[in-house]
């Protein structure tokens, strides 16, 4: 799959339909995979596919830096795909001077990430060109909130408790922010000053505030990628958070961000019969 | 609390400029007495009212939050209560997997002429909120971060 | 001749320093995957083997990462104005890196130049560091590269050094460390073998030469595109040290505090004009590394790095220092000169 990776990008850089590829590649020769970004067609090996892809390359779609390099083309992974739906849908690209190259996939990470372990995505459904192929099971929602489901066992105190705790570790470094394709706002909530919403400092309290907005901001538009926990270096479990968010979309209103371009998203829309029963 | 000085809760009610304000407006004109445990936030509709302004209440020490608007299609601007009953359907559950206490968060349809309800209302969520006390959970989290 | 301290009689210390109401510092493992340096509860939280350096650095407690420098309360018409507790209570790191403990003595320069911090200096006494010198090392360790190794003893009061059977040699260098472990060690024959630690990756003079000219070569642009411009490298750095001024308050009072900042965040040079000097991601990357590799040492004569490794570590996209060095290494190998 490597090669024919290889291969489709050379063919299109040589024809010039793109000027870059946004793709995987080693950063030292043992050293992790990383982003890569290719304008000569001669450099297409440094292009690499294995299971140590992981990283949504979706972000770089709306960075300005990589926006001045060209028209791009992007090797995505069925859960990254889903991002590129997200931005389509949010009018943040335009989705034919994007190249989108699919990778069929088993699954990142050796053990296998636990995304994958309920992912039904693992072929391309909107790329221009697929790579590889590989079986595609369909997952219960049962089994994609299972975490989550154990956790909403424990009684509010104690849950309160956890992330009052796992909180408190972080330092505000807005990594989750950067790597997540669906943070592309200009000036983040958190960077207003005037006024100041959100305490930028790194306190219990604000910790939980700036926590609580992100996930909240996005609400029907997180797809899952688990990149926020993987890169928090506090070790956070952010997906826990974020996953509250898919499944109320999911439960309340069949909606899964990322799967299907034409329909409305959650937030941003509404419908006349939205059930109100905790409104008095 | 002491017997001396026992404890009142401080209750904060974001409340669209339309329906509610006048609402309670109504209250005070048919002289209909409540609590004033609450301290009233008008602002142009529930469609404006941020996820964060609930948090920032908790916050600065608020034991309790309503929010109310306009019953929906009676909305000043059309629209903007279905975006907030929207919002909220999302944003419960979040609430719930942080483990916020949900008996202190409070919606409600008020309209200008129910002046009636909204007293019941507020009267209802001072009782209900004395009874659990003070928020002792965000009043940890702000003092750990004092 | 030598000290030794047994793996029990070291996690007996700890707990009695707990009991003393001494804050102790040191690698506790935060889940399956993660080691960190964390305040200790009790020795059951330390972690002393199977990890190669802890997802952060011992900087939290010299330089915190939120700190309170005046608070202010708002009394009728007038205003009463508070200053933080100046005096800080003793505290021990225990069992940091010696990439880690070799920061402090390169952080003294900075928080005592034109200004004398009285909040990091404070902290800077009180503060009694014991290191555990490594065993082994993985490809994102050069410390070796920047000066110093897996027994560097800069920034140390004491070292533990494993001997292999649970039992550690303690060599103290200065009166902090000989007083923390005075009556708590045996003598014995046995001395530990430090290992050679990671290879050189590259031979930083040359590089340190050619970023002196290097603000306007267009490899900048290159090198830095992948970086997302988080603040995951700076703040799990040992040596990054640039924080924020915020006030925050309400009608009732406020205070003003020292967060810690990143140059990689776009706002970080964003003046009140809406001028940015960096507004491009290249432009703050170049600053990162000139900062460290020739302004720093230009200025103090030390370079702003101690190889530990943790910015490719943390890094969402594995840039980090040590890669954009090679890299520019690499540039300067084909390109023949600066």
């Amino acid at each position: 799959m490597e090669q024919e990776l290889r291969d489709t990008c050379k063919r299109l850089l040589e024809e010039g339909a793109v000027d870059v590829i946004i793709g995987y590649g080693q950063s030292m020769p043992d050293g992790p995979v990383c982003p890569v970004f290719i304008k000569k067609a001669e450099d297409v090996g440094r292009l690499v596919w294995n299971r140590q892809c992981f990283g949504n390359l979706a972000t770089y779609l709306t960075r300005k830096e990589i926006k001045a390099l060209g028209k791009p083309a992007i090797v995505v992974k069925g859960c990254d795909e889903r991002a590129v739906v997200v931005l389509e849908q949010e009018s943040q690209i335009d989705r034919a001077s994007v190249y989108v190259i699919g990778m069929a996939c088993e699954g990142v990470g050796d053990p296998p990430a636990s995304k994958c372990g309920y992912c039904d995505v693992h072929m391309p459904r909107f790329a221009d060109a697929v790579i590889g192929e590989v079986a595609n099971e369909p997952v219960s929602q049962d089994g994609r909130y299972a975490e989550l489901d154990a956790f909403m066992k424990k009684t509010p105190e104690e849950r309160f408790a956890y992330w009052t705790n796992e909180l408190s570790r972080c330092v505000k470094c807005y990594a989750c922010r950067e790597v997540c394709p669906m943070c592309y706002c200009n000036r983040c909530i958190v960077d207003k000053n005037r006024p100041a919403v959100i305490d930028t400092s790194s306190t219990p309290m604000a910790n939980f505030a700036w926590n609580m907005a992100r996930a909240f901001h996005q609400a029907g538009r997180c797809v899952g990628c688990g990149e926020c926990a993987r890169v928090c270096p506090a070790g956070i479990n952010l997906r826990l958070l974020n996953d509250s968010l898919a499944k109320a979309a999911e439960e309340g209103f069949g909606y899964r961000a990322g799967m299907d371009k034409d329909t409305p998203p959650v937030i941003g829309s509404y419908a006349l019969q939205d059930e109100e029963e905790f409104i008095q | 609390m002491s017997d001396t000085n026992p404890f009142e809760p401080k209750i904060v009610a974001y409340v669209c400029n339309w329906c509610t304000y006048l609402g309670a407006d109504l209250a005070g004109t048919n002289r209909l007495e409540y609590p004033s445990n609450v301290r009233i936030i008008r602002l142009p509709c529930t469609g404006r009212i941020d996820f964060n302004l609930v948090i920032k209440a908790f916050e600065m020490g608020a034991d309790a939050v309503l929010v109310s608007g306009c019953h929906p299609g009676d909305c000043h601007y059309t629209a903007g209560n279905y975006h907030a009953r929207r919002r909220w359907m999302l944003a419960r559950p979040l609430l719930e997997t942080l483990g916020i206490d949900m008996r202190r968060i409070h919606f409600t349809w008020i309209s200008a002429a129910e002046g009636r309800k909204f007293q019941e209302t507020i009267t209802e969520i001072t009782d209900t909120t004395r009874a659990l006390g003070p928020y002792e959970g965000y009043r940890k989290l702000a003092e750990a971060s004092a | 001749m030598s000290e030794i301290i047994s793996r029990e009689a070291l996690l007996r210390a700890v707990d009695e320093w707990l009991k003393q109401g001494v804050p102790v510092l040191g690698p506790s493992r935060i889940n399956d995957a993660f080691v960190a340096y964390a305040p200790l509860a009790s020795s059951d939280a330390l972690a002393l083997d199977g990890y190669i350096h802890p997802r952060n650095s011992i900087k939290e407690a010299v330089f915190p990462k939120h700190e309170k420098i005046y608070a202010y309360h708002i009394k009728g018409s007038g205003v009463e104005l508070e200053d933080p507790e100046r005096s800080v209570a003793k505290q021990i790191v225990l069992a940091a890196r010696p990439c880690d403990a070799a920061a402090l003595p390169i952080l003294d320069h900075v928080f005592n130049w034109d200004f004398k911090d009285a909040f990091y200096n404070a902290r800077r006494a009180a503060t009694t560091v014991v290191t555990l010198a490594c065993t082994e090392h993985d490809a994102q360790c050069f410390c070796t590269s920047v000066g110093l190794g897996p027994a560097a003893e800069n920034g140390s009061d004491a070292m533990l050094l494993p001997l292999g059977d649970g039992t550690f040699e303690v060599r103290c260098f200065t009166d902090k460390g000989r007083e923390l472990f005075a009556g708590k060690t045996e003598s014995s024959g046995q001395a530990a073998k430090v290992p050679a630690g990671p290879p050189e990756r590259l031979d930083v003079g040359p590089i340190t030469e050619f970023l002196k000219d290097s603000f306007d070569n267009p490899i900048w642009n290159e090198l830095t595109l992948r970086c997302l411009g988080c603040g995951a490298c700076a703040y799990e750095c040992p040596t990054c040290h640039c924080f924020d001024i915020v006030d925050e308050g309400n009608a009732a009072g406020g205070y003003r505090a020292k967060n810690w900042d990143s140059c990689q965040f776009e706002m970080f040079t964003m003046h009140a004009s809406g001028h940015n000097p960096r507004a491009r991601q290249a432009q703050r990357q170049r600053q990162r590394v000139m900062h460290k590799f020739s302004i720093y040492p230009q200025k103090f004569g030390e370079v702003l790095c101690t190889g530990c490794g943790n910015c490719t570590r943390n890094c969402p996209v594995s840039l980090g220092i040590l890669n954009t060095l090679m890299d520019l290494a690499a540039h300067l190998d084909t390109t023949g000169a600066k």
